[in-house]
């Protein structure tokens, strides 16, 4: 065993000395031509990712090169702990995606995926191979903590499990709120669907207490299009940096340079984001005819990226709704330390959120407030980590102050990265205390979700009963 | 050369995935088109008008009637071919019609 990790690692240390964007351009490569893609296509899609995170590392050095400093005046003169900058969702994507160890965990759950498919556990074959980064930073969040690599894809198989699970609980759902005939395979295995457990422990005590709340809903679509242009990106973008400049006592010309880079860096994030998008889409072929070649002759549903719930405005709406109140609850929340930029439209959790409320705006409201607070917190935890892994892909500027920290305030699976952290502390030493830590948390975790999968088979049978009726 | 426009719930992944898969399909098939991709809460009149035809995930209703041909690209992200050909030969349709 030793003697393959020693060959192992005199193979790869040189390609990983490279660097992040080089290392990764050759890996993703590789693993594309081994899933038979193209040698062109594989070595475009390889280039894109290095360019992916060039670009990135450039948009958070402008970033937090400016906010930072600001956000440390900010703290200084308002006596607020809100020193992470929250850069939003596509630097954590990039970093993620920009270690190696993402690879071998994604290809651990493709070969989950079909085992699970074969054995009939699930109906669901997963092709959304670029949102797989959001369960690969469960495991990396073990490996920062222990270095045990067993571990963390123990828990990356676990979360998997769950997550196809999930996506076959939730398919009856999406052919109602979306009227979807049964012959539409679209479903999805999206991390931010693992807090519905949550959300329906809130939804189902709002059942109890105020049954009559749902006569006072309004209509979402309307409540959109009044927003407009002020609640996009770059708007939000603008406020804050004036906001960090204003409160944290900066000269004129300062606020207005935060506003604009504020609103400039949200926007480049999402157009490096796309890119990113891109550069997976060969090796996302590769992977789905690799998977759908040994399935043939088997139905099943496929698992794409949440957005097809476009058709519902109520996600958006929230979102808009939650905004400003997840800026006044980073201000006063205990143990947050995230002033909400980059990720302050909360599209991590209005789609779970309109899954468990089936749309109906008020509780989705209620119960987002109850949810953002874990999500600071999540995002507080993680800071640390996210840090560390920017700074080992090359991704954060050099000559911030030590306590400048990154992160992203409404990052998928909140939960999850608690459960990972813990596991991540247990595999450290394997100490009694945390040992027993991790396993009440994990029993906690699975306990709601078995009641949440059994709630959602209560709701599955009545839609088919209706189907029945009709 | 026609504008289309595809259109998915957060206007990163799934919409740029589709107007990739429209973008190269349509130029195997020989016919010159532009897609852009937006996000469904960004669109207004004004911009649908811009529009030859409208790809957007799912069945989408809007405050305004949409005059253009609408044809659901949902099917191109299960990256199946054989779900993906019938939207591309809908497109198709309307792009002949059109020119």
């Amino acid at each position: 065993m030793n003697t393959i990790i020693e060959i192992a690692n005199k193979f790869f240390q040189p390609i990983i000395d490279l660097g992040a964007a080089p290392m990764m351009f050759i890996l993703i490569s590789i693993l594309a031509i081994l899933m038979g893609v193209k040698v062109g296509k594989a070595i475009q899609g390889g280039l894109m990712l290095g360019i992916a995170l060039t670009g990135i590392g450039a948009v958070i050095d402008m970033l937090t090169g400016s906010f930072a400093p600001a956000l440390q005046d900010f703290v200084l003169s308002t006596g607020i702990e809100l020193n992470i900058t929250d850069v939003g969702w596509a630097p954590l994507a990039t970093i993620t995606w920009g270690s190696a160890y993402t690879l071998f965990f994604l290809l651990v759950l493709v070969l989950v995926n079909l085992v699970l498919l074969g054995l009939n556990k699930t109906d669901t074959l997963d092709v959304d191979i670029f949102n797989f980064w959001h369960l690969s930073i469960t495991g990396l969040l073990v490996l920062y903590y222990s270095d045990n690599l067993l571990l963390a894809t123990a828990l990356i198989i676990l979360l998997g499990v769950l997550k196809f699970i999930n996506a076959d609980l939730m398919k009856p759902t999406f052919n109602d709120l979306l009227d979807m005939p049964d012959a539409n395979p679209t479903t999805t295995t999206h991390m931010n669907f693992l807090l519905n457990p949550l959300i329906m422990l809130f939804d189902t005590i709002i059942d109890k207490l105020f049954p009559s709340l749902d006569k006072y809903d309004f209509d979402a679509a309307k409540l959109n299009e009044k927003v407009g242009f002020w609640g996009s990106k770059f708007a939000i973008g603008a406020y804050l940096g004036a906001f960090v400049g204003i409160l944290g006592g900066q000269p004129v010309r300062d606020i207005f340079s935060l506003a604009f880079i504020g609103a400039a860096s949200l926007e480049l994030f999402s157009i490096v984001g796309t890119w990113f998008i891109a550069a997976m889409e060969p090796i996302s072929q590769g992977i789905t005819d690799f998977m759908s070649k040994r399935m043939e002759g088997r139905t099943f549903n496929i698992g794409i990226d949440w957005p097809f719930l476009a058709a519902r405005p109520e996600m958006w709406a929230v979102a808009n709704i939650l905004a400003p109140i997840m800026l006044l609850l980073a201000l006063i929340l205990p143990g947050n330390n995230i002033l909400p930029l980059g990720g302050i439209i909360a599209i991590g959790l209005t789609p779970a959120l309109l899954v468990v409320s089936r749309g109906k705006m008020i509780r989705m409201i209620i119960i987002g407030v109850f949810m953002i607070p874990v999500f600071l917190w999540s995002g507080t935890a993680i800071a640390p980590f996210a840090t560390n892994v920017a700074n080992s892909v090359g991704a954060m500027p050099s000559g911030l102050a030590e306590n400048a920290l990154i992160t992203h305030s409404t990052l998928e699976g909140p939960v999850e990265k608690f459960i990972a952290i813990l596991v991540g502390q247990a595999g450290e030493g394997f100490n009694l205390g945390p040992v027993l830590m991790a396993l009440a948390a994990l029993v906690v975790y699975l306990g709601l979700f078995a009641w949440y999968a059994k709630k959602m088979k209560e709701r599955n049978a009545v839609y088919a009963a209706e189907k029945t009726q009709e | 050369m026609i504008k289309i426009l595809a259109a998915c719930g957060a206007g990163i992944n799934s919409s740029h995935q589709i107007k990739t898969a429209i973008e190269e399909e349509m130029k195997k098939r020989g016919y010159d088109v532009a897609v852009d991709a937006v996000v469904v809460k960004d669109i207004n009149q004004e911009m649908m008008e811009r529009y030859d035809i409208f790809t957007p995930i799912s069945k989408i209703k809007f405050s305004f009637d949409v005059d253009i041909p609408m044809v659901e690209a949902g099917p191109i992200l299960y990256r199946i071919p054989a779900m993906a050909n019938p939207v591309f030969d809908e497109i198709e349709k309307y792009v002949k019609e059109i020119q």
